[in-house]
């Protein structure tokens, strides 16, 4: 029933946003149904902590440790963001940003499409994870690219059409190489289960019978989906849509993108990745996860250290932890899978608020490139600059945040499990980023500036913002016992232990 | 008498074979083609072919949930989606050729070529023992997905590109009914339903980018770079 709910409350919202008549009503709806969201994903929290797995429908829905951490941080991203987008998108309205036609008709029109798909958007990702059925898994996936496509064109200039072909184009030609995974892995289990039930491609039914599976199907399968969900994790050479889509989009979309969207994606990959380690061994996935995650992190570092605009600079960054969080799976065992959870709990928080910072920093300033700005947002917006630089230093991996914890971990397994050279190149990579993003983002907020006007309050979107930083601080230190065992428990499936 | 060669599990396949062939034949013909309408045809045809496969396939593995797949095929891939699209090119006025980046007899060579590599990756999955009709359809299905690849890259038109993605997945389509006679149901239903949803979205945003740039060439899309 809970899961029911879960997804339920998405659709239902999204339902009564699209024939709200007022904005405000929009808002409230979107707020409501985001919170009702992140209530229910706390009780399953709560559920599979207790319970160990929750299922439904004959198993058609599933959700188990990982599940439940992946909905968690999509549920909080999700209600965050619908807190901030209230002032960011009332901002551009003001400003004349979704077009300044005088009866506002039009203005109504692309707030219903923000307020409607954003509800589906996140619908699709809970689907994802809920989804027992590995063909029913990708096409939620499928759904999180339809659905996030006009959020990606939402300003309508012809950069965000070009940012959206690219998403789109890239994005179906992975997704179809994820099908063809899906099928494969299908193929590779009929022969054990009835192929006509649906049961055959339930996962909790692979994964139990994965040493039978076939070998070499499984091998392709594991390469497909490796490319498939690969390119919605913006996994290098398969990234390139992820700078434009994450500039292009409007800044809570671009966060639940670069954070939600990308743990769905691993989770996706996850899935299969146990399928693979209990059919043919550790090694084969575990090689070509680090090649992947390897190239992610090397791409992303000349990027970053010549780049012009912050949320492109954010993308890249994003594209760094991708390669990180492939390299923990990649070495896998129960330190790696532990190292990898913590990292992708930590991630989704400190990236998140690195989004809504560059927003509040991108609408005061109307500009997004760090050569305009010249350092000085601290004093025009001093709440958004100091926390903007505390998850600058956060997700940099600087002691004490938590992401440096993480990353050690992910570190030491390395070295622990004989993977010398990645835990080289792992350091070398993340000292090019660290110089980079400290370089330009420091600069941009601490450095000598103009004299810019002091920005006006706004309520609705600091809240989030200080939300946001107290729980990235306070996880630095002290992580909740409850959430710590739902961590640890998603590594252990991860790990198959 | 009569109704002998229709029970024949050899004259099924052969049937299915033959249909598959026509199905990658239509597939090089898009690759050499060059009016836009003719593509949205072909690519009906096509669909078609493969509705029919799988109603055959179901009809001698006695295998009912694939015709169901059958229809919702000929429904969204044979019906919505090319009226979709000719609706679209009325509407956008388009009477330009299609210009590939490669030219065509090298295209159609290249796309030759990618039809062996389809039967090297398809030899990898023959079981001669396996019952029932549809197995030699696997190599066809691979060399779709690959020729359809081959033509996102060789095409400049967005709309064009649009329907190289949808012709790769018809290519899956065939995968899953010659490999493991289609998947379950619901799993049909999803993808279908994302298929079609793909194309409603992709059409607006093919329209938008014709509006903006006054052309469809996506090579013109080069403004974000770095």
């Amino acid at each position: 029933m809970l899961l029911i709910l879960l997804l339920l409350i998405p659709v239902a919202t999204a339902a009564a946003s699209y024939f709200a008549r007022r904005r405000t009503v929009m808002e409230a709806v979107n707020l409501a149904g985001f919170g009702a969201i992140f209530f229910a994903s706390v009780v399953l929290g709560a559920r599979v902590l207790a319970d160990g797995t929750v299922s439904l429908a004959n198993g058609f829905f599933y959700a188990d440790a990982l599940s439940a951490l992946v909905i968690l941080l999509t549920a909080s991203v999700a209600l965050i963001c619908a807190s901030y987008s209230i002032g960011y998108l009332r901002d551009d309205q003001q400003s004349g940003e979704l077009g300044d036609d005088a009866s506002g008709k039009e203005q109504l029109a692309q707030l219903r499409m923000y307020y409607t798909l954003t509800p589906l958007f996140v619908f699709s990702m809970l689907f994802m994870a809920v989804a027992n059925n590995l063909g029913v898994m990708w096409a939620a996936m499928e759904a999180t690219t339809l659905a996030s496509i006009f959020l990606v064109t939402f300003y309508g200039k012809i950069t965000s059409l070009e940012a959206a072909w690219k998403y789109a184009m890239i994005g179906g030609v992975g997704l179809s190489m994820a099908l063809f995974g899906t099928l494969v892995a299908y193929y590779a289990g009929h022969n054990l289960t009835g192929s006509a039930a649906l049961s055959g491609l339930n996962w909790s039914v692979l994964a139990q019978h994965s040493a039978e599976l076939d070998k070499t199907s499984m091998r392709l399968a594991f390469v497909l989906i490796l490319m498939g969900y690969g390119t919605k994790a913006g996994l290098a050479p398969m990234h390139t849509w992820k700078p434009d889509a994450y500039s292009e989009a409007p800044v809570p979309s671009a966060a639940l993108l670069s954070t939600s969207t990308l743990n769905c994606a691993f989770y996706g990959l996850i899935r299969f990745y146990i399928l693979t380690s209990g059919c043919l061994g550790a090694e084969y996935p575990s090689h070509l996860l680090l090649l992947f995650g390897l190239l992610s992190m090397g791409v992303a570092v000349p990027f970053v250290l010549v780049q012009k605009n912050f949320r492109r600079l954010l993308a890249y960054s994003t594209i760094d932890h991708a390669g990180i969080m492939a390299i923990a799976l990649g070495i896998g065992g129960a330190l790696g899978s532990l190292g990898l959870m913590l990292h992708m709990t930590f991630h989704t928080i400190a990236k998140a608020l690195l989004f809504l910072c560059a927003g509040n920093v991108y609408q005061h300033f109307k500009t997004d490139q760090f050569s305009k700005i010249k350092g000085s947002v601290i004093k025009a917006m001093p709440l958004t600059g100091v926390v903007f630089f505390v998850a600058m230093l956060a997700i940099i991996g600087m002691p004490p945040f938590s992401l440096f914890q993480s990353e050690f971990l992910i570190l030491r397994a390395a070295f622990d499990g004989g993977h010398t050279l990645t835990g080289v190149l792992f350091v070398v990579f993340s000292a090019g980023v660290f110089a980079g993003v400290l370089l330009l983002v420091g600069g941009m907020i601490l450095g000598p500036g103009g004299d810019e006007p002091v920005a006006a309050r706004r309520p609705w979107r600091n809240g989030s913002l200080l939300a946001l930083a107290s729980t990235l601080v306070i996880i630095g230190f002290w992580v909740p016992a409850p959430l710590f065992e739902l961590i640890s428990r998603a590594a252990r499936v991860v790990s198959g232990q | 008498m009569l109704m002998m060669p229709v029970l024949d599990l050899q004259f099924g396949e052969r049937i299915v074979t033959l249909m598959a062939a026509l199905v990658l034949v239509l597939q090089i013909a898009m690759v050499s083609q060059r009016w836009i309408v003719l593509h949205i045809r072909i690519f009906a045809v096509q669909s078609l072919l493969l509705a029919m496969i799988a109603a055959t396939i179901a009809w001698y593995n006695h295998a009912p949930h694939i015709y169901i797949a059958a229809v919702l095929t000929l429904v969204v891939k044979v019906i919505l989606v090319p009226i979709l699209f000719e609706r679209l090119v009325t509407r956008m006025e388009i009477h330009e050729e299609i210009e590939p980046i490669v030219n065509v007899p090298l295209s159609v060579l290249i796309a030759g070529g990618l039809t062996l590599v389809g039967y090297v990756v398809a030899e990898s999955f023959y079981r001669p023992d396996a019952p029932g009709v549809g197995h030699n359809a696997l190599a066809v299905a691979i060399s779709l997905f690959l020729i359809g690849f081959f033509t996102m890259i060789n095409r400049r038109k967005a709309l064009t590109q649009v329907l190289a993605l949808l012709s790769l997945e018809n290519g899956l389509f065939l995968a899953a009914i010659s490999l493991t006679y289609g998947m379950p149901l619901i799993v049909e239903l999803g993808i279908l339903f994302d298929v079609l949803v793909a194309a409603m979205v992709l059409g607006i945003l093919v329209y938008r980018i014709r509006e903006s740039f006054e052309s469809m060439d996506v090579s013109r899309l080069r403004r974000l770079r770095g």
